[in-house]
């Protein structure tokens, strides 16, 4: 489904003029199969971030290829790329990244808008969704008006929303107190399960990445240690 | 995405920042507003004079004079193309009195061709156009100076307005009059005597102050009057006659040809498009320049428009770099932005032109007072004096500038939203 090919990226870093060259990723070369849950962990600055960022198209590698569902992502140019995501990727993020003018089912109807997709089919989808990751009664509620756990499930029902084949979630549980953080990986368990859906999760958090089929483990930009299970 | 979702995206922004969208929109309906109201003053100013020079003229007529010592060739003239009319009129110098029961007048007598008269559409205000040789039209103001000589001896001691005479106050149409001619150095008018029915009356000079008391009358009596006045005068004197020509184009587009193949024939051409037309120019000119200022107007509103929605941006780079992340392509967020910039130009451009026609409706209306009030004269505010006129080019124009100039205003700050970074975006703090 992912294929992750010898990528390498550099990133700039200091005053213009008197930049430092710092590699960030070093050859990586990984596969990621339908279906899968895959966790990349690392500590902080091991790159695993930018890998993340690599493979979902928010930004081009240096070096190498990166091939989702047969396609190669990285030669696209931005429109094409953002194309790419609203129709094979969904993204959790650590701190939910909700738009704070809309409820939670706008939130939620928020792909199926960008997609073209009628008000009539938005509102009976956002609705199944809704039910499904549990948050039919909290619907007309603003972000701020909800719980963290409450929060993350509107994210995932956002990343949800289109069918996506594949999902990102960079540190899904980071903003979380450990009993939320239980309630989110079963449901990511439970939509793995009975949806087919392949996630890709980044984190430091070992319990986190316990849920997952394989894990890969970066440091400095490399992986040092694959398919742990 | 659906338009209607663009929209209802757009919407719910602005709802966001009311005040700050209200105060963009503000400044560019005062913007638009001011380049509409000064523009209207020229068109205004414009269109005043434009009414003031059509008021007694055709805009179709066109005045032929011959050169000194020549006289008009009819038949060339007849030649040029598009010509509706040739209307001569000749008047003779001789006191020409006519005469109603014990009442009198001396008109200004006119002998003309019927025919050519109605072809150049001869306005009457009363009655036909004469259809013999006995009948006669009369101007507006004939009857009302039909006078007996006790009225008249009244009048030339001097009376006030109110008490001036009323005349004849019956209908004059099918009332026969008598003429009678008297030279001007005689005491006594000749004793013949010739009777005319009136058929028709003209229709009141545009002008207040022009008294229309002249008679129109077939030119076949031209040799009989004039042999009457040789006959008790002996002689008839040089320069008996003279004779006015004025042609008529059959339609207001072809003025401008005859008006050239008449110069061409080396006559001496006078037509009110020629001096409308370099009122035009003169206007063009003026309206330009106030445009131009106004202009400026628009220009200062759009650098609200453009710290408004590089506000806007900057304070939404999260969300777009959500957007951007969920799949939104560049060109969408670079449309939601300059739809945003967009109707904050249409409703600002719709409440400008609202205002400005009130304003100018309130101008028209309470400046010829003011005026008149400042001046002292009451007659002042009862004169049609447009000071402001909108036409709907006017409308267009500042429309097109006011919508044009806030979406370019737009233009910078939603490509930069374009090109924020995902990545950068999402480390945003909340």
């Amino acid at each position: 489904m992912i294929q992750v090919k010898q990528v390498n990226h550099t990133f700039l870093i200091g005053k213009k003029g008197k930049e430092k060259k710092v590699p960030v990723l070093k050859g990586l070369s990984f596969e990621v199969n339908k279906g899968e849950i895959v966790a990349i962990v690392g500590k902080s600055g091991s790159g695993k971030s930018t890998l993340l960022h690599t493979i979902a198209g928010f930004m081009s590698p240096e070096q190498g290829s990166i091939t989702v569902n047969g396609q190669e992502t990285a030669n696209l140019n931005e429109t094409e790329r953002a194309a790419f995501r609203l129709n094979n990727f969904g993204f959790i993020f650590q701190n939910f990244q909700l738009m704070p003018g809309l409820t939670a089912f706008e939130n939620v109807e928020l792909p199926l808008k960008l997609k073209g997709i009628s008000s009539k089919q938005r509102k009976v989808s956002v609705g199944q969704m809704m039910d499904k990751v549990g948050l039919t009664e909290v619907g007309d509620h603003y972000p701020n008006e909800l719980s963290g756990g409450q929060q993350q499930r509107v994210s995932i029902a956002r990343a949800l929303i289109t069918n996506p084949p594949i999902l990102f979630a960079d540190e899904p549980t980071g903003s979380l107190d450990s009993e939320t953080e239980q309630d989110i990986l079963l449901l990511i368990q439970n939509l793995n399960q009975t949806l087919g859906v392949t996630f890709v999760m980044i984190t430091h958090d070992e319990e986190v990445a316990s849920i997952a089929h394989r894990t890969f483990k970066m440091h400095d930009g490399e992986l040092v240690k694959g398919d742990i299970r | 995405m659906l338009f209607k979702d663009q929209v209802d995206f757009v919407r719910q922004h602005i709802k966001k920042n009311k005040l700050r969208v209200f105060m963009t929109v503000l400044a560019a309906t005062m913007g638009c507003a001011f380049l509409i109201v000064l523009a209207s003053i020229g068109f205004g100013i414009q269109d005043t004079m434009r009414k003031e020079i059509l008021q007694d003229q055709a805009i179709t007529e066109v005045e032929v004079y011959p050169n000194e010592n020549e006289e008009l060739n009819l038949e060339e003239i007849k030649s040029v193309p598009h010509i509706g009319a040739i209307v001569q009129r000749t008047s003779m110098d001789v006191m020409t009195s006519f005469h109603l029961e014990d009442r009198t007048i001396q008109g200004n007598l006119q002998l003309t061709d019927m025919k050519e008269e109605e072809h150049s559409n001869l306005k009457l205000t009363e009655g036909r156009l004469p259809q013999d040789d006995s009948e006669i039209v009369v101007g507006y103001h004939f009857a009302q100076n039909l006078w007996t000589d006790g009225e008249r001896a009244k009048v030339e001691e001097g009376v006030e307005e109110a008490d001036i005479p009323k005349g004849y106050e019956k209908s004059i149409i099918g009332k026969k009059v008598s003429l009678s001619l008297q030279p001007y150095d005689a005491n006594t008018a000749f004793p013949e005597q010739w009777e005319f029915t009136v058929v028709g009356v003209m229709d009141n000079p545009a002008k207040d102050w022009i008294v229309d008391q002249s008679i129109l009358m077939d030119k076949l009596w031209l040799p009989e009057l004039t042999g009457s006045y040789e006959a008790n005068a002996q002689q008839v004197p040089e320069n008996f006659t003279y004779t006015t020509t004025k042609i008529y184009t059959s339609s207001l587009e072809h003025v401008k040809s005859v008006t050239k193949d008449l110069k061409d024939m080396g006559y001496n051409v006078y037509s009110v498009s020629e001096q409308l037309e370099q009122i035009d120019v003169f206007f063009m000119a003026f309206k330009i320049g106030l445009i131009f200022i106004g202009t400026i107007a628009i220009l200062i509103s759009s650098i609200g428009i453009f710290n408004t929605m590089t506000m806007a941006v900057t304070e939404r780079t999260r969300e777009i770099g959500v957007m951007k992340a969920i799949g939104a392509s560049p060109k969408l967020i670079q449309r939601l932005f300059l739809m945003e910039s967009a109707w904050i130009g249409i409703i600002g451009t719709v409440l400008a032109v609202i205002i400005s026609y009130a304003v100018s409706y309130l101008a028209n209306w309470l400046l010829p007072m003011v005026v008149g009030a400042a001046l002292g004269e009451d007659e002042f505010s009862d004169l049609s004096i447009t000071f402001s006129l909108i036409p709907w080019q006017l409308v267009l124009l500042a429309s097109a500038m006011s919508i044009g100039v806030a979406m370019i205003s737009g233009w910078r700050p939603a490509r930069k939203a374009t090109k924020i970074d995902v990545i950068q975006a999402l480390r945003q703090e909340l």
